[in-house]
């Protein structure tokens, strides 16, 4: 046993005996996670100066007081309400720009005809330029809930007409409220429909929760086949023809380097779901027991993954490009970047076939789904029959030279 | 007369059809050094790889301590330290990393492996550089930590297969200073070579292998006598000379026995070098080849070798 323990300690202090290690153990899956997952939910631009725009409003429908709270909520405008007179004194002396929201703005947008916005913006101006950009795409967002808060106006007149103009203005403003907030829930959300035979079978995706499972089982996945470098190493360096001259049998040496890795995949995971659970908000806690379960069959059937190219495999740079490159394949294969559902039916039937499928699997039911350990039983078993057959060939093929 | 610690009977490996090591036996006394004195691809490293069973011999066997090396390997390998031909270090990781692992794959483990990681930097004169990696290492001192292992959990018998390869005289010098003092502690050594120098410097015995045959063993003294009465005289001709015309021409001077060319000398095997001297001058002045330099050699491993094989130890 504490020749194991030997050989695992001295797989450690090889292995980040390098600083870059550092950087695929930790930075890079953290990093990967943090960018494809949208980053955090504050906006990056936050705490850089914001831009003054003058707006009068001389309207006094909701339209307007919403086209103004859109403006203002961006990072890049702020808006100040003014008179016309003042905005005119101002715009002549230093201002950037004014909008002026003319009346029957609300009533005209209601009735679904054409608005014309003024906006009087100092030319040559970047600050300016960026006021402009920014009343545009506020007014583009308006346009989606507007022309859906229009259809439902026009559908429910279709039903029952309105009792009076209030009564249709206070529908048109609360299905507009509606469609804004359900539009703004959707950019984290979405809703993949499978169609399965005659039954629709639906799935509900969190980017953040699939990005964190999926990076974590990439960057883990491809160190573990790197144990395929250790084991050329161990051949090529005469190490391994030593050590089977001392008492120590091929078993031990072989325990020994798995533990080794498992042990160092398990805490990179653990890290890594740290990471996940404070940054991103991923809730990783939801079952510990399945959690287990499931770091340690991934780290057995990726290890011996490893173990078995490392028969295969001459030389420790071969072992190593071949680990990235066939990880990175079995990773976007596996589903790890990208949906399965998204996949062509045939690279789905692949799919099946990889580890690392089954172990996006086993972490997404942990994370989506309250399944418990009910939700990884059948991927941790499909990993641990990858691993006994991976190690069997790799026992069977195990060569000093 | 000690008795055996190692015993070879009829050791032979083969590699396909090719017979690496020949149907070699031989006897290691303790306490003694016994040299295996070969040029390149004799069979010295499949011989070492057998006794230290990391290859099954073909036929064969060979008792180490009492115990079998087909039947009782876990037997052989607590009684034996190796010290490979190749540097077989993690270079990674310090000396004194190295020495800890290495320590405990012999079964050793706590207090006494410190101590006596400790006492081998001191023996091989590392312990100022033990906390450096091995990779920063010269090739010398790789060598000496490389010996340093073997000896770790001091082993009954130590195979050092060619432990100066490859590295400065100076560097080379000190190596086989370890040995010598490794004898005057009472250690037994398998020592592997291609230098004649070394195998006639620290062994007590010597066995001459050449393609996998053991084709002489004994006592420097006893391997000389088979030799006779000859001494070799080497004649430096300068580089580019060399061949079979230059051999014949040599072998008909009057009281050579055998002419082997080199590249650049030719080595003669004579009765007396004061009488074959002249006649050797004459052939190369009638011939136009400018002798350089003369040496005159009493018998040695060298020129046992020649004698036995016809050619010499390093071509
Ligand atoms: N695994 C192998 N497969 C095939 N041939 C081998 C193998 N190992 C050694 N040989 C051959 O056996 C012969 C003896 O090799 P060995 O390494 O024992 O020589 P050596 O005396 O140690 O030489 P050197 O001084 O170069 O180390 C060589 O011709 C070599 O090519
Ligand atoms: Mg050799």
């Amino acid at each position: 046993m504490h020749k194991i323990l030997s050989i695992a300690w001295k797989e450690t202090i090889i292995r980040f005996s390098s600083r870059t290690e550092l950087l695929f153990f930790l930075i890079l899956p953290i990093a990967f996670t943090f960018i494809l997952s949208d980053g955090l939910a504050g906006d990056p631009s936050e705490g850089t100066q914001s831009i003054e725009l003058l707006v009068v409003n001389v309207d006094d429908s909701e339209l307007a007081q919403t086209l103004v709270d859109g403006i203002d909520a961006t990072s890049a405008v702020r808006v100040a309400l003014v008179s016309a007179e003042t905005a005119a004194d101002q715009f002549a002396d230093d201002a950037t720009a004014v909008l002026t929201i003319p009346t029957g703005f609300g009533a005209a947008v209601n009735a679904g005809e054409a608005v014309t916005l003024d906006l009087q913006k100092e030319p040559d101006n970047n600050d300016a330029t960026i006021v402009e950009q920014t009343v545009n795409a506020v007014i583009g967002s308006l346009n989606q809930p507007l022309a859906i808060a229009q259809a439902g106006v026009a559908f429910a007149e279709q039903t029952q007409p309105f009792a009076d103009t209030a009564a249709r203005d206070t529908f048109f403003v609360a299905t507009l409220d509606r469609a804004q907030t359900l539009l703004a829930d959707a950019p984290s959300r979405f809703v993949v429909t499978k169609p399965d035979g005659s039954i629709s079978e639906e799935a509900s995706f969190d980017v953040t929760a699939h990005q964190s499972a999926g990076q974590l089982v990439t960057w883990v996945f491809i160190p573990l086949l790197g144990v395929a470098a250790v084991f050329a190493f161990e051949r090529n360096h005469g190490t391994l023809r030593r050590l089977l001259t001392t008492p120590t049998t091929k078993a031990t040496q072989l325990l020994g380097i798995v533990s080794g890795h498992v042990g160092h995949a398990i805490v990179q995971m653990l890290l890594l779901m740290v990471f996940g659970a404070v940054v991103l908000q991923v809730d990783w806690g939801k079952s510990p027991l399945g959690l287990v379960i499931m770091m340690l069959s991934f780290g057995l059937a990726g290890v011996a993954l490893g173990t078995m190219l490392g028969t295969l495999i001459k030389t420790t740079s071969q072992a190593s490009s071949v680990a990235i490159l066939l990880g990175m394949a079995m990773a976007l294969l596996g589903g790890c970047w990208f949906p399965l559902e998204i996949f062509p039916p045939a690279a789905q039937t692949v799919a099946r076939f990889l580890p690392t499928t089954w172990a996006m699997e086993g972490f997404s039911n942990l994370l989506a789904v309250n399944t418990g350990i009910d939700g990884v039983l059948v991927p941790a078993a499909v990993l641990l029959g990858f691993a006994v057959v991976f190690f069997g060939v790799g026992v069977w093929r195990f060569r000093y030279e | 007369m000690s008795e055996p610690i190692l015993t070879t009977r009829n050791l032979t490996r083969k590699f396909g059809d090719f017979v690496a090591v020949n149907d070699v036996s031989f006897s290691v006394l303790r306490g003694e050094i016994f040299s295996l004195l070969g040029p390149n691809g004799a069979g010295k490293t499949t011989t070492i790889s057998m006794l230290s069973c990391l290859i099954a011999p073909t036929s064969g066997d060979a008792a180490i301590d009492g115990h079998s090396i087909n039947g009782n390997p876990n037997g052989v390998k607590n009684a034996i330290g190796v010290v490979p031909q190749e540097i077989a270090l993690y270079d990674t990781l310090t000396a004194r990393q190295n020495l800890n692992f290495w320590g405990h794959m012999s079964g050793m483990s706590g207090k006494a492996l410190k101590t006596r990681i400790e006492e081998v930097l001191e023996q091989v004169e590392l312990t100022d550089r033990a906390d450096d990696k091995v990779e920063a290492y010269s090739g010398g001192m790789k060598r000496r930590i490389n010996i340093a292992v073997g000896l770790l959990h001091k082993p009954k018998l130590l195979f050092m297969d060619e432990p100066t390869v490859g590295i400065d005289p100076q560097s080379r010098r000190r190596i086989l200073d370890m040995v010598s003092d490794l004898r005057d502690q009472g250690m037994t050594v398998l020592y592997t070579t291609h230098y004649m120098e070394e195998a006639e410097e620290l062994s007590d015995r010597v066995g001459i292998i050449d393609h996998g045959k053991l084709i002489a063993l004994g006592t420097q003294k006893e391997l000389t006598k088979l030799v006779g009465q000859q001494e070799s005289l080497r004649l430096h001709l300068g580089e580019g000379i060399t061949g079979e015309s230059v051999q014949e021409l040599f072998a008909n001077v009057d009281g050579v026995l055998q002419s082997n060319a080199l590249d650049g000398e030719v080595i003669l095997s004579v009765t007396e070098a004061a009488t074959a001297l002249p006649g050797a001058v004459t052939v190369a002045n009638a011939n136009n080849i400018r002798i350089r330099s003369v040496d005159i050699q009493e018998p040695n491993l060298e020129a046992v070798f020649l004698h036995l094989t016809g050619r010499a130890l390093r071509d």
